[in-house]
């Protein structure tokens, strides 16, 4: 091989590494095609897989669009270097709020969303207020903000469930009806909040990419004496991460009361351990500064179709867990794996390059 | 038995990759003697230092013999055989009381339970025997820093120890600390301990000293005993490389003053006044501590500034942070490249974008333009990288100190301040900076220089404040500057 040939070869590798996502990609694709072939095979071949049938695909996005949508501002939060363990219990208590709103104070279908997405905002920007204000760790300001908001909810709810009347039905409603999956014949469905998930996530993909903004929150997480330094205003930064993070619990908040129709504490269990493992598994790192959205992106798409392949497979529910604890820590490891891998061959190559050059 | 050696070096050289720390030091220790060591920064103290605590291990062909045997020294032995070193940075547990902080990792027990009260009568008597008023079981943290001193020292005589070496004890010191500090050590020395006492206050080293050696570039240039020497003598030996060896550097002419600072006062700082012409470097010469870093963060708006003015081309400006400061045509170029310049796990574009960052009005930008930015830098500056999409982490410290370069000179600044500029840097990336900084001065930019690197401040300032505790203590125009007159008044002039 000539000097140049060898140059471009170097030049690609490191064009792929640049890729960020290629971890989580890969690990996604390749759950789709094992999952495939399994079903394939228990079926013989006869039927068409239902896994990647259109209705299963359009199942799987309602399933996530909301804790994707959360998912996005849990990447901005961290990005910036912070953590929000709050997240799960302030979307209980915006649901509840919504609703009581709606069905108790009879507010209204507009002032009742105003009012909860509000309170998100709030509340997350109060959070975010004391952590850029003091050195405390997020995490632990966070997860006081959790158990505080886990009590107010259930204070205001009087630790029952808030019943609706389809008030929010409009968020469910399909768009696209009398559309029929070819393979079943079943009705396809997409509701307006997978769209609104769609253009959360790229307006955060622009916010974090193409903005003045963006470049700021990672040169916040990525070194905060040297952002401040460099001309930053790094409290504020970090304020309004998570004041982003509230809004989009709200606007997820809402959407998911839509779709359940009853205001209930545990309608926000386990989110927060869910959005960090999507935006984990995309390569959102917790030390700061690193990570994007389309990664968490695939993050939510691979932890949301864990439990509806295993649903289709029929494995217990005890199993998912297993499974789904299981790629978080694969994705993650073979994320650091791969890029300590693929640098020491960039390095390499480079190595026999410039002796080859030498000579 | 004064005379009694208890700890010998022979033909000690220490080298790392491409600099030889040390060379062929032979040194020794008496028992119940002060043995000062001097030299500039840089000179091998601290290098000296670690080896005898064991941090280090000296290369092939030296000897250590301690109390009449050959020892090979690592931190524990080191410390069980009876060395204790108390380092320039404290390194004392705060939320700890003073007793458990001496008997730390020794506690005295019976049958696995501690024996506290024992432990605290004992740490009192050697307190009250060190004439310290202080009580055993306040807390560390709440103690000032020559407090914390009495302490570790009180730590070194309970256990017996043979030889303890203080470095740069007096750093951040009131005068009255300095007073009791250096009592102290008269009393513990009687006891027949030996002492290793460094410091860049020829004063101290004049009260205390029995005898003093001289380090310079790693190598022993003399040893008095302390009656034989004055603070000339020293300071001489200290100095001494050869000016035509430096780095020579292009003169540009001067133009208008473009910053100027009035009776700055601030954390570290205290009334300091200084102008800065365009097409001038202003070198800060010191010793390590005497607050030219503070005073830097002082001029730039990252620290607060409790009074003074700040002029920058004769408008008063307020400098209420770094970005105000940007916004006001100034760089700063910080000591620690890695902590406070650099976005390590970031690429090339996205560290030379970001402080122009106060300048761009647009909210909406395009990577590819990031992108374009950072290979026209790696272009003019002469990176070695392919391309901007490089991350820093994986370039050399040269290369890095270009990145932050390039962070500043995409900001359009005109006053820019280099603290350390070429620290930890190859000789090659040092001349390409020194070149990079001449071409700011033809721009009709203007330079404040902080330096330790001696060959450096002289060869690169046009002028040279030399800053003492705080304080500005001497102003050195071209012709004066030299390595004898910025150490004489650096570390020597002042009485306490």
């Amino acid at each position: 091989m000539t000097s140049r040939e060898e140059q471009k070869k170097v030049n690609k590798e490191s064009v792929f590494k640049r890729f960020e996502n290629s971890t989580v990609l890969s690990i996604f694709i390749v759950f789709i095609v094992v999952i495939v072939i399994i079903q394939i095979i228990k079926t013989g071949g006869s039927q068409f897989p239902t896994f990647i049938s259109p209705v299963n695909l359009l199942n799987i996005i309602q399933q996530i669009a909301v804790p994707g949508m959360i998912a996005v501002g849990m990447t901005i939060v961290m990005i910036s270097g912070g953590i929000d363990l709050s997240v799960g219990m302030l979307a209980s208590l915006v649901a509840i709020v919504t609703s009581l709103g709606l069905s108790k104070w009879h507010l209204g279908v507009v002032p009742s969303v105003l009012l909860g997405i509000g309170v998100a905002v709030v509340l997350d920007t109060i959070l975010g207020f004391i952590i850029s204000r003091t050195k405390v760790e997020p995490f632990i300001i966070t997860l006081g903000g959790m158990i505080t908001f886990q009590g107010i909810a259930l204070l205001l709810c009087n630790s029952r469930e808030v019943m609706m009347n389809g008030e929010l039905n409009f968020f469910k409603a399909n768009l696209i009806e009398g559309a029929k999956d070819p393979a079943s014949g079943l009705n396809l469905i997409i509701p307006p909040y997978v769209i609104i998930f769609f253009v959360v996530v790229i307006l955060g993909w622009l916010l974090l990419t193409f903005t003045k903004y963006g470049r700021r929150i990672y040169a916040v997480g990525s070194n905060e004496n040297a952002a401040y330094l460099a001309g930053v205003n790094v409290r504020n930064m970090k304020l309004s991460a998570y004041a982003i993070n509230g809004l989009l619990v709200g606007i997820g908040s809402v959407m998911m009361l839509a779709r359940i129709n009853v205001g209930i504490i545990t309608l926000g269990q386990n989110l927060e351990i869910d959005t960090i493992a999507m935006a984990v598994i995309g390569g959102t790192a917790l030390s700061g500064g690193k990570g994007n959205i389309w990664g968490t992106f695939f993050g939510v798409l691979l932890l949301g179709s864990i439990g509806n392949a295993m649903n289709m497979l029929r494995m217990p529910p005890e199993v998912q867990f297993v499974a789904k604890g299981v790629i978080i820590i694969l994705a993650v490891t073979l994320g650091t794996v791969y890029s300590n891998l693929s640098s020491s061959i960039m390095r390499q190559n480079k190595i026999s390059l410039s002796r080859r050059e030498k000579i | 038995m004064p005379d009694e050696v208890i700890l010998r070096l022979e033909n000690i050289s220490k080298s790392f990759p491409g600099v030889k720390a040390l060379q062929n030091i032979s040194f020794d220790l008496r028992k119940g003697e002060v043995h000062c060591l001097c030299g500039e920064n840089g000179a091998g103290k601290s290098t000296l230092i670690k080896i005898l605590s064991g941090a280090y291990q000296p290369d092939e062909g030296g000897e250590i013999i301690f109390e009449g045997k050959k020892v090979n020294l690592n931190p524990r032995l080191a410390i069980s055989m009876g060395i204790q070193t108390i380092y320039q940075e404290h390194t004392v547990f705060k939320h700890l009381s003073i007793t458990e902080n001496i008997f730390t990792g020794l506690e005295m027990g019976r049958n696995g339970f501690l024996q506290k009260k024992e432990m605290m009568k004992k740490a009192a008597d050697v307190l009250k025997y060190l004439k310290s008023d202080l009580d055993p079981s306040a807390r560390m943290g709440e103690l000032s820093s020559g407090q914390q001193r009495t302490v570790e020292i009180a730590k070194g005589l309970i256990f017996q120890r043979k030889v303890i070496i203080l470095d740069e004890p007096t750093a951040s010191f009131s005068v009255s600390e300095i007073d009791n500090l250096l009592e102290i050590i008269k009393t513990i020395k009687a006891s027949g301990i030996g002492i290793i006492y460094i410091s860049h206050h020829l004063e101290e080293v004049f009260r205390i000293a029995d005898r003093v050696t001289v380090l310079r570039d790693g190598q022993k240039v003399s040893n008095y005993d302390l009656e034989d020497v004055t603070t000339e003598k020293l300071i001489k030996d200290m100095v001494g490389r050869d000016p035509s060896t430096f780095y020579k550097r292009e003169e540009v002419a001067l133009g208008d003053v473009i910053f100027e600072a009035k009776n700055v006062t601030g954390k570290g700082a205290k009334n300091v006044s200084l102008k800065l012409r365009k097409g001038e470097i202003l070198g800060f010469a010191g010793m390590a501590g005497s607050g030219r870093s503070e005073l830097m963060n002082l001029l730039f708006g990252a620290a607060s500034i409790e009074s003074g003015e700040i002029l920058i081309k004769g408008k008063v400006v307020k400098q209420a942070s770094p970005g105000s400061a940007i916004n006001n045509k100034m760089c700063f170029i910080t000591e620690d490249r890695q902590n406070t310049g650099l976005f390590l796990k970031q690429t090339i574009a996205q560290n030379t974008i970001i402080a122009n960052l106060v300048n761009t009005k647009e909210f909406f930008m395009s990577t590819s333009a990031d992108y374009r930015i950072g290979d026209k830098f790696i272009k003019l500056l002469g990176t070695k990288a392919d391309d901007s999409h490089v991350r820093v982490i994986n370039l050399s410290g040269g290369n890095q100190q270009k990145v932050v370069l390039a962070k500043w000179l995409n900001t359009d600044g005109e006053i820019f301040i280099f603290d350390e500029p070429t620290r930890g840097i190859d000789v090659g990336s040092k001349q390409e900076i020194y070149q990079i900084m001449v071409g700011l001065l033809k721009q009709g930019k203007a330079i404040i220089m902080v330096s330790s690197d001696m060959p450096e401040v002289i060869a690169m300032s046009d002028r040279v404040m030399i800053m003492k505790n705080g304080e500005v203590v001497a102003e050195l125009s071209k012709n004066e500057v030299s390595e004898e007159h910025i150490l004489t008044h650096s570390i020597g002039g002042s009485k306490i």
